[in-house]
């Protein structure tokens, strides 16, 4: 165990379960104490600092299901074990640029060499940078239990501050975004310390003729829609390390604006 | 708890008894006696703890070893002799401590190899999770312009 003076940083004992089918993950899940492990990068943090205590950690590596590819309706088909990197590097995204342009400037290259799509989409932190640009865009999960599979939007995921709609006996195994088609999409971010800290505020905007869809994040408790552009000056916004309401507020008009004049200028 | 894993360190195959929730930055230090590596914020935000695991890096604070289990480890200590990015760190006065300075080296090797000639934008975007509290960020960059030109002609 590494000890700073007399903090104790290492991790408290756990045991590892390493199944090799879905079905079997499945089945391990559910109990007290036990959590999937994917990419872990996230869960890590939430262990170091005391917040969960698992008994038991579910390693979701050797399920296989990191494929990435186009589906018969044009949509992006991701496997929830697929790394950030995996997906930032996709020939594919060349038709879904917004999500590679994100990809690029979340947290750093080790974190996104190591961290999963599922994983990212299952954490449930507001400061996400993907939960607000997929839900912008439309994009479903597939997600299987004991009792077979489901289909739900990104957007329906979150449930509050780290909460999320997911069942514990529950896992993401795909994430489905549909063809940019016509539509432009932006997403950005203001990080108020260094370039690859958590942000202050997360902004997404998908033009598709005169629709405009706005998801705005990391100000509020989980990724929210905006009705419209006005409603942003009755948005609930949230103080936090990166910033006090008020700031994110004056943040939320600047960066709205910023978002939506980069997404018409968009080639996608 | 604790069960045998092999995995190849540096090129060579090794055994390591590791309990699950030892990360492999401990592993590295207290079985292997391999400093290079160090924990610092302990949030994947430094890196000064990167390793790489079969090619790629990783936060060696955030990884559990008993997921090295069959890869190949790499840290700072791996080669026997200097290689051009080190060369390129000395010759530009790259660090004053030191204390980053393997994380910076190994971040920089995959840099290069993925991006041979790259502008100062990749170079800061792509190591912008490597603190460097001495603040040698200027001679960083330098150094990594250096040592793509000393790959480049070798």
């Amino acid at each position: 165990m590494l000890k700073i003076g007399e903090e104790e940083r290492g991790l408290s004992p756990f045991e590892l379960a390493e199944p090799r089918s879905l079905r079997e993950a499945l089945a391990l899940l559910g109990a007290d104490g036990v959590r999937p492990l994917s990419g872990g990068t996230a869960l890590m943090l939430m262990m170091k600092a005391g917040v969960l205590r698992p008994t038991r950690l579910v390693n979701l590596r050797r399920l296989g299901i990191d494929q990435i590819e186009r589906g018969n309706g044009g949509e992006l088909r991701v496997g929830a074990m697929t790394t950030l990197r995996a997906l930032e590097k996709s020939p594919l995204l060349k038709e879904w640029p917004v999500i590679a342009r994100t990809l690029r400037t979340l947290s750093n290259v080790r974190v996104r060499n190591v961290a999963t799509v599922g994983g990212h989409l299952a954490h449930g932190d507001p400061h996400m940078d993907l939960p607000p640009l997929l839900s912008a865009l439309g994009a479903t999960v597939t997600i299987a239990g004991p009792k077979g599979e489901r289909t739900t939007p990104v957007e329906a995921l979150y449930a509050g501050y780290l909460e999320t709609t997911l069942a514990r006996n529950e896992l993401i195994t795909q994430l489905l975004v549909p063809a940019m088609g016509a539509r432009r999409a932006a997403y950005l971010k203001c990080t108020t310390r260094s370039a690859d800290d958590w942000p202050a505020l997360g902004v997404a905007v998908v033009l598709d003729g005169r629709k405009t869809s706005i998801v705005v994040s990391a100000a509020t408790d989980r990724p929210t829609r905006l009705a419209s552009v006005e409603a942003a000056e009755g948005l609930r916004i949230e103080s936090d390390l990166h910033g006090s309401a008020q700031y994110k507020k004056q943040l939320l008009r600047v960066y709205l604006a910023r978002a939506i004049h980069e997404a018409r200028h968009a080639s996608h | 708890m604790r069960r045998a894993i092999q995995f190849r360190l540096n090129g060579a195959s090794v055994e390591a008894q590791v309990a699950p929730h030892e990360t492999l930055v401990e592993v590295l230090r207290e079985e292997f006696g391999l400093f290079g590596a160090r924990e610092s914020c302990g949030q994947g935000l430094c890196g000064c703890c990167t390793v790489l695991v079969d090619g790629t890096a990783v936060s060696g604070c955030l990884y559990l070893a008993a997921l090295a289990e069959g890869a190949h480890v790499q840290t700072v200590e791996g080669a026997a002799e200097l290689d051009a990015v080190q060369e390129a760190f000395i010759e530009r006065a790259a660090f004053q401590c030191g204390f980053c300075t393997p994380g910076f080296v190994l971040m920089t090797r995959q840099l290069l190899d993925e991006h041979p000639d790259p502008s100062e934008d990749e170079i800061r975007h792509y190591l912008s999770g490597n603190l460097c509290r001495c603040a040698a960020y200027p001679e960083i960059i330098e150094a990594v312009k250096l040592a793509a030109r000393k790959r480049r002609q070798s």
